[in-house]
């Protein structure tokens, strides 16, 4: 069906791979989100469940209780796992094409610290907020303090990295190093305070980990990720400008510092929430954009959307591997992303030496 | 018409362009000629809107500093020294890019646009090398043929449209070099206008109809080629005794592009 129209044979155009890459994602993550919700300890199949899903009823071969556990525990955890996946994978590239580098991750630069910093402040401190600002926030206190917390550090890093348009990848890194320790010791301090109900909420995702996701998680943290996500594909010729430099962006139209603003405020949106919920899970922001590039290259209007759906994969598969390895326990899923993706990063970290001068 | 008067830029607290005034003429290449630190670039980059200045800016009779940056990118594109690139970009990807922001939005017409502007920079056949994997001077080129893009008419709606190129010739050899000064003067045959920050004055003197000699952030002299290069202008400018149009002595080899056979 899309093979008549692909024209791979134009050089150096890649257009036509980058949509059958697209294509091939979304089919792969509606498989994935089916075989997540079928990958446990109960045995219902991978057919059980889709048809249990399409239908809404409970099917003959699907017991009430193997219902439960794939529409009530599974599925919200994948599909929690799907957006959590795609915001991180999408944030990194947004980062690296502001940056104009292939290292920036949320994750690494400090972003993800900073939302955490703002999570535990919430937790811990939050119930010293007026009650008329919690009842107005509600559910969402959490990740709205994770987006400011995440926005600050970006915003700190980007003053501090870039100087008449010209961002130190050097300095970059070390500033996100110099971030997350301040944002992780001042979360240290806060633990060291904070009561026992308290640490357990914050041990919990301080791990990393998709175990907690519930219908309410997703309908908070959803509808955040997901919007801010939606803005990003508006960028993305602004973005593919933007990496031969500010001015160059600037000269061939692109409002920058606009541009940028809308940016760096829907990398946080999206973080705080994926934090918020999640962790920080390390790495899926680095690994995904870079082995995408290599395929159907840095093309930001392709880039974003395959991004997005390989992240959730990606993360969807970490968390099966995570919930199956050491059953009946788990591994928290942000040591599997860190197991796999910092030997990669290392990887890139050597294929890049020379151009990134460090 | 690109019209600067008593344009000042200070950077850090240091006046790096000083009063300067400056016309640059459709149908003409003006070329910025001075010593290094002089402020060419500066000025140019003040020209196109890409930093601060102050003093009066005008395109086509427009002030510059009230237009949006889409439409000083139909008016006018911007070749930068050098641009590197951390993203494995093929040189088509690159090329297309000068069509994404401008007016083109049919995509065979963008084709052949891209198409037609690397060949102008005889660049036939890169379409599917990696940017990062071509020589300075290639990727220079392609860097032009971007820019080519983003304004292929000379004349938009009856206004003339302005390539604003700083050194666009540093990284090339000489047959390169003929050749892009030759694509320069072809679009300001075809109505656009060049402004150019040029280091090789022979090539000045071969392709530029006006030119402006920059010393300390001001404009010392300005005219056509013959009559701003004098021996006493490249004393005072660059600080250089030598004779403008004299013969070295015998049994030295000398090469100039003035006897190219075009």
């Amino acid at each position: 069906m899309i093979g008549h129209r692909l024209r791979l044979g134009a050089e150096g155009d890649r257009t036509g791979l980058a949509r059958l890459v697209i294509a091939a994602l979304a089919v792969l993550t509606v498989l994935v989100l089916l075989l997540s919700t079928a990958t446990g300890a109960s045995d219902a199949s991978v057919v059980d469940v889709a048809l249990s899903l399409v239908s809404g009823e409970p099917s003959s071969v699907l017991s009430q209780r193997d219902r439960i556990i794939v529409i009530d525990i599974r599925l919200p955890r994948a599909l929690l796992g799907l957006v959590i996946g795609a915001a991180l994978a999408v944030s990194g590239v947004v980062m690296q094409g502001l940056f104009r580098n292939p290292l920036a991750d949320p994750g690494l630069i400090g972003i993800s610290s900073g939302a955490a910093l703002g999570a535990v402040l919430m937790i811990v401190l939050g119930g010293a907020l007026p009650a008329v600002f919690l009842g107005l926030v509600g559910a969402f206190a959490l990740p709205l303090a994770a987006f400011t917390g995440g926005l600050v550090a970006t915003l700190l890093l980007y003053r501090i990295a870039t100087r008449h348009g010209q961002t130190s990848i050097a300095t970059m890194l070390l500033a996100g190093l110099a971030i997350a320790a301040l944002a992780n010791a001042v979360t240290g301090v806060l633990i060291y305070v904070a009561d026992d109900r308290q640490l357990r909420d914050v041990t919990f995702w301080s791990l990393g980990s998709l175990a907690g996701a519930t219908w309410p998680k997703v309908v908070t943290a959803g509808p955040i990720i997901l919007l801010s996500l939606s803005v990003l594909p508006f960028l993305a010729r602004g973005l593919n400008a933007i990496t031969l430099g500010e001015a160059t962006a600037f000269h061939m139209g692109v409002k920058v510092q606009k541009l940028k603003n809308i940016a760096v405020v829907s990398v946080a949106a999206a973080i705080g929430a994926a934090v918020a919920v999640s962790g920080g899970i390390a790495f899926v922001g680095i690994v995904v954009p870079h082995v995408l590039r290599m395929v159907i290259g840095p093309d930001h209007r392709y880039l974003l959307p395959a991004s997005a759906l390989l992240g959730g994969i990606l993360l969807l598969a970490a968390d099966m591997f995570a919930r199956t390895i050491v059953a009946p326990a788990e591994l928290p899923i942000g040591i599997v992303t860190a197991l796999a993706g910092a030997p990669f990063f290392l990887w890139v970290l050597l294929r890049h030496r020379a151009s990134t001068g460090l | 018409m690109i019209c600067a008067k008593n344009l000042s830029v200070r950077l850090a607290g240091k006046l790096i362009v000083d009063a300067l005034s400056l016309t640059a003429k459709a149908g003409q290449v003006t070329a910025i000629v001075g010593p290094n630190g002089s402020g060419k670039t500066t000025t140019m980059k003040a020209i196109s809107g890409e930093i601060a200045s102050s003093g009066e800016l005008t395109i086509n009779g427009d002030d510059m500093r009230k237009l949006e940056p889409w439409q000083l990118a139909v008016r006018r594109a911007v070749l930068p020294q050098s641009t590197t690139i951390t993203f494995p970009f093929t040189v088509r990807e690159i090329v297309r890019m000068g069509l994404s922001t401008g007016l083109n939005n049919d995509a065979a017409h963008a084709q052949a646009i891209a198409a037609a502007a690397l060949a102008a920079v005889d660049l036939e056949g890169f379409e599917g090398r990696f940017y990062q994997e071509l020589s300075g001077g290639e990727q220079q080129r392609v860097q032009l043929a971007r820019v080519l893009t983003q304004i292929w008419d000379p004349v938009l709606d009856g206004r003339p449209c302005f390539l604003m190129l700083d050194e666009p010739v540093s990284s090339l050899d000489i047959r390169h070099q003929l050749t892009i000064m030759q694509l320069a003067r072809n679009y300001c045959l075809r109505g656009g206008g060049v402004i150019a920050v040029m280091h090789d004055l022979n090539l000045t003197a071969m392709f530029a109809d006006h030119m402006v000699m920059m010393k300390r952030g001001k404009a010392i002299a300005a005219g056509a080629p013959a009559d701003v290069l004098t021996d006493a202008a490249m004393e005072e400018v660059f600080g250089c005794r030598m004779r403008v149009s004299g013969l070295p002595a015998a049994g030295t080899p000398f090469i100039l592009p003035q006897t190219a056979v075009l």
